[in-house]
């Protein structure tokens, strides 16, 4: 459990480290070059002024409006419910999952538990529908495809955002239905105790690598890009 | 300890004591030496095990507790010592530190044990004590019950040792160790494999005071005959037998039973390394009230042959194993955790987790299919596989130590209370569910401030006086009426639909009763071919022609009656329109009338006064409690309580405390001293096919489940609306409202598990589906996009 914590801690630290400072970088560019010794001081002056602008009314309001228009364009009509029972059951799901994993040695139970449950369920009727509606956008075209025929190391390295963007969708799902595999495989009078155990350890650290998934994706595709 | 040798001589022979004395002290150093080497050579020589798997025939002398060999030819012998009859072999003072023979140390011995419970009917006292700390427990010393007292209460189902073999500087004034003997540990009483052993004569020859004598009674050795306890406080072993008294005060002694003894005075010890199962539970068995013998099923592991002595073992020192999980924590020189149930079924496991050999005997390995691993990690094995499985409430059961069971003879020494209840459910040290055996406190107190401090039941019935004894007003007045000779046979009172009759113990039993008149008033009957009949015949007292047979019968009922004990007046009788009485040795009649009717009515006349033989509130006491568990009433506590001192006294019992408020009336509240106390349980063990889940979740998961809503109602000696009801969840510190509703997602959980199933199956299809697509084309099978 302890190993977890760390491993927890340091991706999600380090992906947010990457994210923020790639969009640092690229703020600061217009700025010309920062000297090294008061890089790290400069960073953390902007990630200072990014949080409060986050938690200002107007970040929501902004918020609001790309989710809106992401909604609109990519979710039209009835199909708005999959991306909002997707996106809030994720955020419940996250949220519940880590903060009992990582802060709370028992581990989730109780009211959570019932909930993280029960909305479980909803992430997995969310993430088929998904697929089955919305999985032809995140289909390789031809200039994606041409990466893997010149495959090469590092594969990710000027990846277009949108195939990233797709990379970490099908990523997502295929972390998705592993969380709903071992939570349905826990229910079912089927599996021994040991692999009861190593499911529960699967889906740990699926959870952890689907927070780490959404965390991309959403930054690249939600949080808006200050041009240079 | 060692108090004399005398060698070749009987305690009882011609010598004067003084004479004998100056031998003892001379001889006793000598004996003490000889000991001590004994028990050196014996604990450096034979506690290393030699790797033979025999048991040595034990055909060895016998000695007594003076170390002298004992000639069972010899007039007056004197019982064997196991402290010196073993000795040679086998270092006492090593056992001594057994499991079995201190519970008298203020060291916890682990996780908590069933306590000792000092029951007294009468007072409805059931007080649950222990010399080891516990919560709830009381400590017999803080009590003021000596090491005296402690034996006389519980050495009926104890081993031997410890406290009942007290050093001469810790016996307390009042105690007649002098007489009785010390009781030593009764070696035999658990590795005897000759079928003679009797722990009914062990309890017996215990509960006479004949502590030195017993072990020798119970194991078939010889015959025990006279009381310790009858003798006087001055009589000493050396003494002999009483020369006063042949009859009552007979001095105990023993008749060994020659035929087990070679020529040399050997005798032939029929011993089982590993004790029988039937030895533990002479002490140790527990089984539920309702059942019958035949039906009752015994551990999954006694049927499969594997004995108790087989996971609960122990060296020389008798430190044994209990095999509970964190064992070896509380006992680090114990190798425990080799005996528990997941050392046995789940095999060793290294550092790293992984199993290199099974568990022992090859156990079955336990799957546990579809159990979620948070069971496994959150319960105690036994949850599921021990203990009756959970009902509406839990089973009530008797053990051999709180309900005095496994004592046979005449009288019954069976109790109803303490009522124990199981499977209670309540988290361990490590927080993990145990199942636990449950009993609800009940005692006497002086109540300062918050201090509870329990009254012992002879400070209660002396203050008490006849309150706590209501049949006495029916007793003495059948106990009377039993010298009549002229009655039809044994008298009776007809009340309420019963018949009450005189029992053994003096006390009073009742039948049902479906004759006639037995609505309204009471009355007094004789029981002839099992039918109760009037004390005498209907006849007209103003017909001198018919009235002088019926009159004689009356006239002896009441001088039977005048002389009965306790008689509080006179004994009159009025029947039709006549008061019958006793003056002067003859039989008056005069005319008086009656309001009450016709019916002859029985009454006391004092000092001009007439009082009934059944005072209203008595009778409604004895109506509720004849034949029934409980002891007490309300109306009795309260009137003990007055007694007793109405501001600073309280009556603990069924869950709550009892006080009079400032009107004078009874009170129940919730206090800590009313907790129940609990002990977990290990056996009985149930098959994995008779497992709690083994028909699913909902075994225990379901809106009404059993498992976390049984009602837990507080039993004792008390009659009373007012006892405490718990829900099983209220144990185990759980949620009920989270447990209803995570019952009640079960009704969906197969819907839900359906659905969870589509849902993975058509992402994983779809996913699969992009993958084989997207490999297809890498591999230039599916043709590329243009």
């Amino acid at each position: 459990m302890v190993l977890f914590i760390v491993i927890a801690a340091v991706s999600i630290l380090g992906v947010l480290f990457r994210q923020t400072y790639l969009r640092f970088e690229t703020a600061t560019a217009a700025e010309g070059k920062i000297q090294a010794s008061s890089r790290a001081k400069t960073y953390i002056v902007w990630l200072g002024s990014q949080a409060k602008t986050i938690v200002s009314g107007e970040s929501y309001k902004n918020a609001k409006v790309v989710l809106g228009d992401w909604t609109r364009d990519h979710y039209p009509g009835w199909l708005k419910w999959i991306f909002i029972g997707l996106g809030s059951s994720f955020a419940y799901l996250a949220a519940s999952g880590l903060f009992f994993a990582v802060f709370i040695p028992r581990g989730m139970f109780g009211f959570p538990l019932l909930g993280h449950v029960m909305v479980g369920g909803l992430f997995a009727l969310s993430l088929a529908a998904t697929l089955l509606w919305r999985g032809r956008d995140y289909r390789l075209d031809k200039a994606e495809e041409a990466v893997f025929e010149g495959f090469s190391c590092p594969v990710f390295k000027n990846l277009s955002k949108t195939f990233l963007r797709k990379i970490l969708f099908w990523a997502f799902a295929l972390f998705g239905v592993v969380q709903a595999a071992t939570a349905l495989g826990s229910m079912l009078p089927i599996f021994t105790y040991e692999t009861q155990q190593a499911m529960i350890v699967v889906h740990r650290y699926s959870a952890l690598a689907i927070v780490l998934t959404a965390i991309v994706f959403v930054d690249i595709t939600f949080v808006p890009q200050r041009r240079p | 300890m060692v108090a004399s040798a005398i060698p070749g001589s009987s305690p009882f022979s011609t010598h004067t004591k003084w004479k004998r004395a100056k031998k003892i002290k001379i001889l006793g150093i000598l004996g003490i030496g000889f000991a001590l080497c004994s028990a050196f050579a014996a604990t450096t020589n034979s506690q290393k095990w030699s790797g033979s798997q025999t048991t040595p025939v034990h055909q060895i002398p016998l000695k007594d507790e003076f170390n002298q060999a004992i000639v069972p030819t010899e007039k007056n012998p004197l019982p064997f010592s196991a402290r010196y009859s073993c000795a040679p072999c086998h270092d006492y003072s090593v056992i001594r530190q057994g499991l079995h023979f201190s519970s008298g140390t203020a060291q916890p011995a682990g996780r908590p044990g069933e306590p000792w419970i000092w029951v007294d009917e009468r007072t409805g006292t059931l007080l649950p004590l222990s010399y080891r700390p516990s919560k709830g427990l009381w400590n017999p010393k803080d009590l003021g019950l000596s090491e005296w007292d402690f034996t006389l209460l519980f050495g009926r189902h104890m081993a031997g040792g410890g406290i009942t073999e007290p050093d001469d500087k810790e016996m307390t004034p009042g105690s007649r160790w002098n007489v009785s003997g010390k009781i030593e540990i009764n070696c035999l009483g658990c590795h005897n494999a000759a079928r003679r052993q009797d722990s009914s004569e062990w309890a017996k020859q215990v509960l006479r005071e004949n502590f030195r004598w017993a072990a020798t009674a119970a194991s078939g050795l010889g015959e025990v005959g006279g009381m310790a306890s009858r003798l006087k406080p001055t009589w000493d072993v050396f003494d002999g037998p009483n020369p006063d008294d042949s009859e009552w005060a007979v001095a105990p002694s023993v008749k060994y039973d020659k035929t087990l003894f070679d020529s040399k005075h050997r005798l032939f010890f029929d011993l089982s390394y590993k004790p029988e199962d039937a030895r533990c539970l002479a002490c140790h068995a527990v089984a539920p009230v309702s059942l019958r013998k035949f039906e009752f099923e015994e551990d999954v592991h006694s049927a499969a042959g594997i004995k108790c002595a087989g996971c609960h073992r122990h060296d020389v020192s008798h430190v044994m194993v209990r095999g509970y999980e964190g064992e070896a924590a509380d006992n680090p020189a114990l190798p425990a955790e080799d005996f528990t149930c997941k050392a046995c079924h789940l095999g060793d496991v290294t550092s790293k987790g992984e199993k290199i050999r099974p568990g022992r005997l090859g156990a079955p390995y336990p799957l546990h299919k579809g159990i979620p691993a948070v069971h496994i990690e959150r319960l105690a094995c036994t949850v599921c596989h021990s203990g009756p499985l959970p009902a509406k409430e839990p089973a009530r059961v008797r053990t051999a130590r709180a309900n005095r069971l496994g004592i046979f003879g005449v009288a019954d020494w069976t109790t109803e209370l303490p009522a124990v209840q199981e499977p209670v459910y309540l988290r361990d040290k490590s927080g993990k569910l145990t199942p636990h055996r449950l009993t609800w406190p009940s005692f006497w107190a002086r109540v300062k401030e918050d201090e509870v401090t329990p009254l012992k039941p002879e400070e209660v019935l002396a203050a008490a006086g006849d309150i706590l004894f209501p049949e006495r007003y029916v007793t003495r007045i059948l106990a009377g009426l039993f010298n009549v000779a002229e009655l039809d046979g044994p008298p009776a009172l007809i009340m309420n639909g019963k018949a009450y009759e005189l029992n053994v113990d003096g006390g009073l039993d009742a039948t049902a009763y479906e004759g006639e008149g037995t609505s309204g008033a009471y009355f007094w009957a004789a029981k002839k071919d099992g039918k109760f009949l009037p004390l005498f015949a209907d006849f007209d007292p103003a017909n001198p022609e018919t009235s002088a047979e019926p009159e004689a019968k009356i006239q002896k009922i009441l001088e039977a009656l005048t002389a009965s004990e306790a008689a509080p007046g006179k004994p009159v009788l009025a029947f039709k329109g006549f008061l019958y009485q006793i003056v002067e040795n003859y039989l008056d009649k005069a005319e008086k009338k009656d309001p009450a009717g016709p019916a002859p009515r029985f009454s006391w006349l004092k000092e001009g006064q007439v009082l009934p033989f059944i005072p209203e509130a008595e009778r409604a006491m004895i109506i509720a409690l004849t034949g029934s568990e409980q002891t007490l009433t309300e109306e009795q506590v309260a009137r003990v309580l007055k007694v007793l001192g109405e501001t600073d006294h309280a009556f603990i019992s069924s869950g709550k405390m009892f006080r009079l408020n400032t009107k004078g009336t009874l009170e129940a509240r919730e206090d800590e001293a009313a907790a129940p106390v609990a002990w977990p349980l290990a056996h009985q063990v149930r098959s994995a096919r008779q497992s709690l889940g083994v028909n699913g979740c909902t075994d225990c998961h379901s809106f009404g489940s059993k498992f976390f809503f049984a009602e837990v109602k507080a039993a004792g000696p008390l009659r009373t609306e007012s006892a405490a009801v718990r829900s099983a969840s209220s144990f185990m510190g759980l949620s009920g409202i989270y447990h209803r509703l995570f019952g009640l997602s079960f009704a969906v959980r197969p819907a839900f598990k359906v659905v969870l199933f589509i849902c993975a199956f058509v992402a994983g299809s779809l996913l699969l589906i992009m993958f084989l697509i997207t490999l297809g084309r890498f591999a230039g099978i599916i043709e590329k996009r243009r």
